[in-house]
């Protein structure tokens, strides 16, 4: 007993400070920006309103995952929650390629003539934090079969809470990238 | 976790969880990849000192494309500078130093059974062979390895049409890198949470060994800067590959005029040297690090002032944050942000002058025992005041104008960063190598690899000043087109000379370390007499580090000499004596 | 046939080596005693050699090389801030020095002096609060000073005076240098990457009023004792400008424009006379930037306003040379 509990806090301190190794990555992608818009040569457009559909999806996946917690907590099954999460999760993969789309349509691209830093960074932000997202939702699905084959107790339900603090930091930096894409 | 299974050669020695064996990969690995770098340097030097002529080892190792007739061929001598430095700063110097000593020293001093995860452990060492395997391939490709030094500053590195080097050789240069700061990171999240949480009774931060210290300081800049490296490198990638301009503006390369417009190359110099900086203490730190316990141990004295050494440790780390402006100081920034990082940069110096004073009080009144691994820490404070001394004149921005980017950089850094550090690795090898394989390295051949190793690295570092106090701008594959530079070929000689014996003595170390690892005297539980936690463990290589209990600490790691002992060291598990305060 | 060699002589040496070291254990192993434990002999050895390689040879070695390659330090600067720079050099220097040759001494003779014979034991000494402030507190007083000083060379030359300059720009590229003056306006014509084509190789804007009497040459000449201000472009890669002898570098940077604005104070004749016939000033290119890095000149020259005169004269503008031609 002693020792899962010795086990469950350093997990979750290496999962804290990996969070930090990828703030800072996040922090050297968006300090860039900043820089670089600085030095003028920038172009303004409009957020794809596919992006806004995407923030609704990730906050509504959060909400979905800390009743998926709630549940593991009290030791009844999370397992449709957690499938659950992982659909909006998914949807939310689906929502930045056609909010990409949407960029196109505009006329923002990612390179090539006509092509401006605004919009190479836009795509790489959003295609960088897609990348970690990716992680998060085969975490997702393996926690999920884990908790249909009732790896989970009460007591012990490290799993669902290491995903869930990824995920919702996943979520975190996605609003954080939005409203940085659309006040900074 | 002490349970024993039964162990195949494939997880005993490929596979391992054990620390103690990922830190010998890590070991064995850096090794390996210095020896390589330091045999480009030789051939790069070969061509510096004598421009121009026909060296059959050139031929022999670069073959009739890139050393036509033995004589190397411009782009290849810039391909061999830029790995040699590539290799040397994150191969040797940070994987080989910090991979090695973070992993072997961490949960034996301590008194941890192995690291928090033992799975990531692995995995960090993987990454870092999957890292070298590119790194190694891309010397093989028909258009060389990169060739735009290893800060890759674009549009360099960015065009191919500019240097055959940033072709695929970039590319994969790249991919290396991006595996390598994922090692690095799984390495850094594990060293950082093994020290917080896995200590064991008694182990207090303030009675930590300063090699913890500086580990973990290390762990935590890796963790905050290498992440920032590696969205540099993505920019890059992303204008490499997809033709974005992060970094590209303006250029016409080869008669063709690019549509790139809008990029800054000096974003790409901000964000590189974010990381830049920090990484010359990430490689510093641990040297610093083993270089005080091996001090202490062998002047059998406490080391002097304890505390200022780790406020000293962690005033560094701060400030490497804050200074890396210094190295744009002719980039046309901002003069006052020029200003305010001549500042920051200066202050370092305070720090500094404060480890040497302490390691100078530390051997006041000393009893030294000459160990091999006792003379490299000395030699570490001589190379330590020289550089950083020097660093006083590369620090302040209106002198840096004239010596930027030239020889004195050159010798500056070698001494500071390379060589103090290569001595601390040397120190720490010699140290700990009974404990890693239970035999002693040979003395005799440990002493003539020091004097020769101390001779020839200040023949080759020292001279190089002049060089760049005369103007010899550094990365020039002959100073012979500028009549100015005529007189200084007997200056390049010299050094040549001196990396020449210099990198064969360092044949006769590795060959001193395979030796002693079969055939070398046996040792004993703890032959330098000394107090950390790791002497208390036997011999033998035991999964989980010690046979029963993890002993508890009941003092500091410093006790050597202490009035009223009976002999002059006290291991940490002694409990206090009666009416015995700590210190 | 030749590697075979090579490696047989590998080979033998290795064997060499083992069966010394074998021969060396034995002999021990007679007398009894552990090849590799420490003894009393080797502190001493050790402690007298650490003495007279660190303290005494090493220390004879820099002063050598101070002697014999001090003469190719670069000479006085040619320039009126970089005589600023030299004084404050010469202060971080004497420092550095003065240090130097307090501490490497010192760790020498401490080495030696405390090298662990029969009986002697150490002092257990783990800190002194007072001790440790003191050398804090005098590094701190000793670069306070030394700061500022440095500080208020960097802003002169920073933030210098150009308005009076005349305006000369250096344009780099994969592998030469091209300059271009201002013409009788003092006013560089603006220039466009796009434009660069044939006899306009630096993509002078011709629309722009300022560019007719732009000239552009491959070489320059400064007039003494008259300020100018270089203005940096490159074409492709980042270059550096750089002029030892005035103490000026800046990097030449594809996409923006940088400068670096100076005052020379002696002509070439008066540098041949002072080192020799050879003398020329020279621009460098200092930022690696591919095969041909080490081989990217320009000659300046520096010269009474008559001979600049003189040479300008027989300079033709941009109009002249992309119209007539």
């Amino acid at each position: 007993m002693q020792l899962t509990l010795k086990k469950n806090k350093t997990s979750k301190q290496l999962l804290w400070i990996g969070i930090v190794s990828i703030v800072m990555f996040f922090a050297g992608l968006t300090s860039a920006y900043i820089v670089r818009k600085a030095e003028g040569g920038w172009l303004e457009f409009e957020m794809p309103v596919w992006f806004t559909i995407s923030t609704v999806a990730i906050v509504a996946s959060s909400a979905l995952l800390l009743f998926a917690a709630q549940n593991a907590r009290a030791g009844r099954s999370a397992t449709n929650l957690l499938l659950g999460t992982l659909a909006i999760g998914v949807f939310f993969t689906y929502s930045q390629v056609q909010g990409w789309d949407d960029l196109v349509a505009q006329g923002v691209y990612l390179t090539g003539e006509g092509s401006n830093a605004s919009g190479s960074f836009i795509y790489a932000l959003t295609l960088m934090h897609l990348l970690h997202l990716i992680g998060g939702l085969i975490a997702l699905g393996i926690t999920a079969v884990k908790s249909k084959q009732g790896k989970y107790t009460k007591d012990n339900y490290l799993g669902i809470q290491l995903t869930s603090i990824y995920w919702h930091f996943l979520g975190i930096l996605w609003l954080y990238l939005f409203l940085f894409f659309t006040y900074a | 976790m002490s349970e024993h299974h039964k162990e195949t050669f494939l997880t005993k020695y490929i596979f391992s969880l054990d620390h103690k064996m990922i830190a010998k990969q890590f070991l064995i690995t850096g090794m390996f990849m210095g020896v390589v770098g330091m045999t480009m340097s030789i051939l790069f030097r070969l061509q510096l000192s004598n421009p121009g002529e026909s060296f059959a080892v050139l031929e022999f190792f670069l073959g009739e494309k890139w050393a036509p007739g033995g004589v190397l061929d411009p782009n290849m001598y810039l391909s061999l500078v830029t790995m040699h430095g590539t290799i040397l700063v994150f191969w040797v110097l940070t994987a080989g130093l910090t991979g090695t000593f973070a992993n072997f020293l961490i949960p034996l001093q301590i008194g941890a059974r192995d690291m928090a995860s033992g799975f990531m452990n692995m995995l960090s060492y993987w990454f870092f062979f999957a890292a070298t395997l590119v790194l190694m391939y891309s010397l093989f490709v028909e258009s060389g390895p990169a060739a735009a030094g290893w800060t890759i500053y674009p549009p360099l590195s960015a065009l191919p049409q500019a240097i055959p080097g940033s072709g695929l050789g970039q590319d994969l240069w790249l991919i290396a890198i991006t595996l390598f700061v994922v090692s690095s990171l799984l390495g850094g999240l594990n060293y950082i949470v093994t020290i917080l949480n896995l200590r064991t009774k008694g182990m207090s931060m303030s009675r930590l060994p300063l090699t913890i210290w500086a580990l973990l300081i290390v762990a935590i800049l890796g963790v905050l800067s290498f992440p920032v490296l590696l969205s540099c490198a993505l920019l890059l990638i992303f204008d490499r590959s997809f033709g974005t301009s992060f970094y590209l503006s303006d250029i016409i390369i080869n008669g063709e005029a690019l549509h790139n417009t809008g990029g800054s190359p000096i974003l790409f110099e901000h964000l590189f040297w974010f990381l830049g900086h920090p990484e010359v203490y990430i490689i510093l730190l641990p040297a610093l690090g083993i270089v005080s316990e091996v001090i202490s141990v062998n002047s059998r004295k406490p080391i002097f002032g304890y505390k200022a050494m780790v406020g000293a440790l962690i005033v560094i780390a701060f400030l490497s944050f804050v200074v890396w402006g210094h190295h744009m100081f002719i980039t046309g920034m901002d003069p006052f942000l020029g200003s305010v990082f001549t500042f920051t940069t200066l202050l370092i110096a305070i720090p500094s002058a404060v480890k040497v004073f302490n390691y100078l009080a530390t051997l006041w009144r000393a009893n030294i025992r000459f160990t091999p691994a006792m003379l490299f820490a000395i030699a570490f404070v001589s190379t330590f005041i020289t550089g950083g001394l020097t660093g006083l004149i590369l620090g302040d921005s209106a002198l840096d104008i004239n010596i930027h980017d030239t020889y004195f950089v050159v010798g500056h850094f070698h001494i500071v960063m390379g060589v103090s550090a290569i001595y601390g690795m040397l120190a720490g090898v010699y140290h700990w190598f009974p404990k890693m394989y239970g035999r002693m390295m040979n003395k005799k051949l440990g002493y003539f690899h020091f004097w020769v190793t101390f001779i020839s690295a200040y023949g080759v570092f020292f001279p190089m000043h002049f060089l760049g106090l005369a103007g010899l701008p550094r990365r020039y594959y002959t100073n012979s087109a500028f009549p100015m530079f005529d007189g200084l070929t007997d200056i390049n000689e010299v050094i040549t000379f001196f990396a020449i014996i210099g990198g064969l003595v360092q044949l006769l170390f590795i060959f001193n370390f395979f030796y002693s690892i079969f055939k070398g005297t046996k040792a004993s539980e703890n032959p330098w007499k000394s107090n950390t936690l790791e002497w208390t463990t036997p011999v033998e290589r035991i999964h989980g580090n010690w046979p029963g209990e993890i002993p508890s600490v009941e003092r500091w790691p410093y006790d050597y000499s202490k009035p009223g002992a009976d002999e002059d060291f006290i291991p940490q598990n002694v409990p206090l004596k009666e009416g015995e305060t700590e210190h | 046939m030749e590697s075979i060699l090579v490696g047989l002589i590998i080979l033998l040496s290795v064997i060499v080596l083992v069966q010394l070291l074998r021969v060396n254990e034995l002999i021990s192993e007679v007398k009894n005693e552990d090849p590799n434990e420490i003894t009393e002999k080797d502190n001493n050895t050790q402690g007298i050699l650490t003495f007279l390689i660190v303290g005494v040879l090493f220390l004879a070695f820099v002063l050598w090389q101070f002697k014999y390659w001090g003469i190719h330090i670069l000479p006085p600067a040619s320039s009126l801030h970089g005589a600023t720079i030299d004084t404050l050099m010469n202060v971080t220097l004497g420092l550095i020095i003065f240090v130097f040759f307090l501490t490497q001494p010192v760790l020498a003779w401490f080495s030696f002096k405390y090298r662990g014979l029969k009986n002697s034991a150490a002092y257990y000494y783990p800190h002194n609060n007072k001790l440790e402030v003191i050398w804090t507190v005098v590094p701190t007083l000793v670069l306070t000073p030394l700061i500022i000083y440095g500080l208020n060379v960097w802003n002169d030359i920073t933030n210098a005076d150009t308005t009076n300059s005349k305006v000369i720009e250096l344009y780099a590229k994969q592998f030469n240098w091209t300059a271009r003056y201002a013409g009788e306006d003092n006013s560089l014509g603006k220039a466009n990457y796009k434009l660069v084509k044939g006899l306009n190789e630096l993509g002078v804007d011709m629309e722009d009023e300022n560019a007719g009497d732009d000239i552009i040459t491959r070489e320059v000449h400064l007039v003494i004792d008259q300020p100018v201000l270089l203005k940096m472009r490159s074409q492709d890669v980042i270059h550096s400008a750089f002029l030892p002898h005035f103490r000026v570098q800046m990097n030449c940077v594809p996409g923006m424009t940088t400068q670096f604005g100076f005052t020379p104070t002696q002509t070439t004749a008066e540098m041949k006379e002072q080192e020799g016939e050879d003398f020329e000033f020279v621009l460098l290119c200092n930022k690696i930037c591919g095969a041909a890095h080490y081989n990217m000149k320009m000659k300046f020259i520096v010269e009474s306003q008559e001979e600049y005169d003189t040479w300008m004269a027989s300079q033709k503008t941009l109009k002249n040379t992309l119209t007539l031609n």
